[in-house]
């Protein structure tokens, strides 16, 4: 098990979003949350990688508790989160974006490397790369998002809603990325989704949550292909 | 008009240029990443002066002036560490931020000066200049001291500029003013980030400190003054813009010069409070384009 | 533009519903409380006779009732209305500067010149104003502090009549004043009142300038009370918290604003003259930097935003320093000390963490609602009303 989520309570100002949530990630796997909008889904991630701090539970990653720790120190423990709406930094490059990425040093070392690496994987970045981040398209933005996550030494990818916001032939592509990643590279992803249309050959086991808590879980064989289940769920 | 008087106009006004643009650039730094603005940082120009003072007149050992001033200037961006160390982390992002993080550094502001007072006197001190003498260029006298505020002054904000377009360190603190928590999701150490930036806005306001006392004479009250400029010069450059900022210092530095040369010293002040008045109105976003501010 | 509803006052009690209606969530008054609180301020001077620094004490009150105006007024547009200006010190001295040049080139009486400060200064707003709340928040700081350079740099070298070489204004009469328009008419110092003999010459005048700055404080407390917890008091809350929903609401942000800026004006001009007159003078000392930011941290100290925050900061930040003075070199070391203390400890402003902290020893809950200033989702709850 590389990411092992137990209990996982947390919320904002005295209220509490999340309910016991415990899941599990291993090596190589692509875990996908689904859920509707506003059911926790991106609580969740940033209860995992820091941004707000759990009430309760904890988070482990290779066995070693990260839930006390600070954002910063849970990004060198390897779980790098891509959050919803990319965050890019609008006044910096598109260079300079991607090697912000890679601040900690031990991917600092390595980011000439990294940089070929996406630059590989995102043509249109490498094109783009003296570019301010605030001029680019919304499926530029998204590339940078994921090409920034990939410059540290992630061990784990969660992202948030990889669709969100993108024309329709974007996100076929996007997907098509994140498979790439996960399957060629190894890389273990934890993917919150809203619905379940693009996960199909990407994803190795599905968590569905509703009102912050998970109501069921299985091989993404199982869920996908319960029809009735998934309406239910995702209306 | 004598060309006399257009190089005078021109050399003064590059003169406070460079020395608003050191004060103000501090200013800008903490709050593009803090959201915080520093009222210590008059006391922080004592600081470096004070220190610079205290070095030169030591009596244990005769240091020379330049490595006096030099730990002066690292002094004082210890003093702006301190004041974040010891204060302001300790409410950083807690429910009245806005207002506790103004009375701290009042709080710090108003120690740092009584310390001067306890420490030093109230009386003026003089301070020698890093470089004697002067040179003649047909009748304007050009003294090398203030030759090299400009020179040191311009050489800082250009070695401060590259280290935050070149360096990740100076990256990061972009990257935090810009948006902190992706900065987080980078794996960037928000609060040792603002440790730098303190010191790095302290250092610089203690150089102006310490090259200014030299040209006014220096007394616990002298922070003040300096500080009032900085703000003007910061909020007219587009808070949290350091491009904004360099532009703003020089620009109000070379109109105040002009007026005072043209139109008499009295017509400086309000020379430039007309100015910003019409830039304003034609351009409400400011300089380099404000964006919404919802608070101060 | 939002009606306004202000029904006629009849009786007493009329008034006091009247007054308990538009009472916010903070600060409902007690009748009991308000009526014991001014009976008090009444009585005081006397019970202070007694003790041996009494005299000084009253010294004290009157700086604090003159500065307390300056401050609740600045408290009014910066902390509650979100207009975020520099000039409150500057306007202080147009107040001031105004009132003692009138009696000392044209002798007229104080007992108007004040008013004629006070008007000056509300005037004077209102020009600034004018080009500068219509403009972005960090901007208005700008223009002010420029004015306030401005003005300092005015007094400082400017003509004669005002700056009289960079000393200011000295020997400015005090009340009762000698004369008006020429002819001398004294205000009589020594006179029967219902039975008592009242005395207000020498020393004695310190309680003339105390029930006047009493009744100047009272006022103007009391009309900032009711701007605040009036149906368009809540909208001026409104205005900091979210522009664009006051505006959807049918309020024109900026006639309110000016409309504050020149109120605030006018009681800070009136300040200025009232103390002015009891220092005796005025100088361009007054408006360094130090000062003014001496003024913004009894705001944020007592507690930004708040009704009687910035009143009880400034009464610390005025009784402090003599408190301490027998520290002499550290007392201002300690002041600063105190003040970073107070602001790591309670971010919100010492008087709402007091009274948090009392309301929680005696009621627990529901007093943490109380304490809290004035929070956006309640004024746009009331508005709704």
């Amino acid at each position: 098990m590389l990411l092992k989520v137990t209990d996982l309570k947390a919320g904002y100002g005295g209220s509490e979003v999340l309910h016991s949530i415990s899941l599990f990630v291993n090596e190589g796997e692509a875990v996908v949350i689904l859920g509707p909008n506003g059911h926790g889904k991106s609580t969740l991630l940033r209860a995992i990688s820091g941004l707000i701090q759990p009430t309760g539970g904890s988070v482990e990653m290779d066995g070693r508790v990260i839930s006390d720790l600070l954002p910063h120190d849970i990004v060198a423990a390897g779980v790098i989160h891509i959050p919803q709406g990319d965050l890019p930094f609008p006044d910096l490059t598109v260079m300079e974006n991607l090697l912000m990425g890679a601040y900690r040093t031990e991917a600092w070392r390595e980011r000439k490397q990294k940089l070929e690496q996406v630059f590989q994987l995102f043509p249109t970045l490498a094109e783009r790369r003296n570019q301010l981040a605030r001029s680019l398209s919304g499926g530029e933005r998204r590339m940078l998002a994921l090409g920034r996550g990939l410059m540290g030494k992630a061990r784990i990818l969660m992202i948030d809603e990889p669709s969100l916001g993108l024309a329709p032939f974007l996100i076929d592509d996007v997907y098509a990325t994140i498979r790439e990643i996960n399957q060629k590279q190894g890389l273990a992803v934890l993917l919150a989704d809203e619905n379940a249309d693009h996960i199909a050959g990407l994803a190795n086991r599905v968590y569905l949550l509703e009102a912050g808590a998970l109501v069921r879980e299985g091989s993404a064989q199982e869920l996908l292909k319960d029809e009735a289940l998934l309406a239910a769920y995702l209306g | 008009m004598h060309v006399q008087d257009l190089f005078q106009a021109a050399y003064s006004g590059i003169l406070y240029g460079s020395v608003y643009g050191l004060m103000a650039i501090g200013l800008t730094l903490i709050w593009g990443s803090l959201r915080m603005l520093n009222l210590a940082h008059g006391s922080l120009y004592l600081s470096g002066a004070y220190l610079a003072f205290a070095l030169v007149n030591l009596k244990v050992v005769h240091l020379p002036l330049l490595v006096s001033f030099g730990l002066a200037v690292v002094g004082a961006g210890v003093v702006g560490f301190l004041i974040q160390f010891l204060m302001v982390d300790r409410i950083l992002g807690k429910p009245g931020w806005d207002t506790a993080s103004l009375i701290v550094t009042v709080g710090a502001s108003i120690m740092l000066q009584s310390a001067a007072l306890l420490i030093f006197g109230a009386q003026r001190k003089a301070m020698p200049v890093l470089l004697e003498g002067r040179f003649r260029i047909g009748a304007m006298l050009i003294d090398y001291h203030r030759l090299m505020i400009i020179g040191l002054g311009v050489v800082s904000l250009i070695a401060l500029s590259l280290f935050l377009r070149r360096t990740r360190y100076g990256l990061a603190i972009q990257a935090v003013s810009q948006h902190m928590d992706a900065a987080r999701l980078m794996g960037i150490p928000v609060r040792s980030t603002f440790w730098i930036v303190m010191f790095l806005s302290a250092a610089l306001a203690g150089l102006a400190g310490v090259l200014l006392s030299s040209v006014f004479e220096l007394s616990p009250t002298a922070g003040y003054n300096p500080m009032a400029r900085a703000l003007v010069v910061t909020i007219f450059g587009g808070l949290g813009s350091v491009k904004g900022t360099i532009w703003a210092a020089f620009i109000i530095g070379l109109l105040e010069s002009f007026l005072q040369v043209y139109a008499g010293a009295g017509w400086a002040l309000p020379g430039l409070f007309g100015f910003m008045i019409v830039m304003l109105i034609i351009r409400p976003n400011g300089l380099f384009g404000l964006g919404e501010m919802q608070r101060l | 533009m939002i009606q306004e509803a202000q029904p006629s006052l009849r009786t007493g009690s009329d008034i006091l519903n009247k007054l308990q209606w538009s009472a916010g969530p903070w600060g409902k008054p007690r009748p009991a409380a308000v009526i014991a609180g001014i009976v008090i301020m009444l009585l005081l001077p006397w019970g202070l006779d007694a003790i041996s620094f009494g005299a000084f004490a009253i010294h004290l009150l009157i700086l604090i009732f003159g500065w307390g105006m300056v401050v609740e007024c600045w408290n009014l547009i910066m902390g509650v209305s979100g207009i975020y200006s520099f000039g409150q010190l500057a306007l202080y001295a147009v107040g001031g500067f105004t009132s003692g040049i009138l009696v000392k080139e044209f002798g007229f009486t104080p007992w108007v010149t004040m008013w004629a400060g006070a008007v000056m200064t509300a005037f004077v707003a209102v020009i600034i104003g004018l080009p500068v709340l219509r403009l972005k928040g960090a901007y208005v700081v700008l223009l002010t502090l420029a004015f306030h350079e401005l003005f300092r740099n005015w007094i400082l070298n400017g003509p004669r009549w005002i700056s009289y070489g960079g000393y200011g204004l000295r020997e400015v009469p005090r009340l009762p004043p000698a004369s008006w328009f020429g002819a001398e008419k004294t205000l009589p110092v020594q006179f029967m009142l219902g039975g008592f003999n009242i005395d207000l010459s020498g020393d004695k005048v310190l309680l003339l300038y105390y029930y006047l700055g009493l009744v100047l404080f009272g006022l103007c407390t009391f009309a900032i009370w009711r701007i605040l917890y009036s149906p368009i008091g809540m909208s001026f809350r409104a205005l900091r918290d979210s522009e664009a929903y006051a505006v959807s609401r049918g309020i024109d942000p900026f006639r309110f604003k000016l409309f504050l800026f020149a109120f605030s004006a006018f009681f800070t001009g009136l300040a200025g003259a009232y103390l002015t007159h009891y220092d005796g003078t005025i100088s361009p000392v007054l408006l360094d930097f130090g000062r003014l930011i001496n003024l913004l941290a009894m705001i944020a100290l007592g507690g930004w935003g708040t009704f009687w925050g910035p009143i009880f900061g400034t009464a610390l930040l005025t009784v402090l320093p003599e408190v301490l003075r027998s520290l002499e070199g550290y007392r201002n070391l300690s002041i600063g000390l105190a003040l970073a203390l107070i602001a790591m400890f309670a971010p919100q402003g010492l008087l709402p963490a007091l009274v948090r902290l009392f309301r929680r020893a005696t009621k627990g809950r529901r007093a943490r609602q109380a304490a809290r200033p004035v929070q956006p989702k309640e004024a746009i709850e009331s508005l709704k009303q």
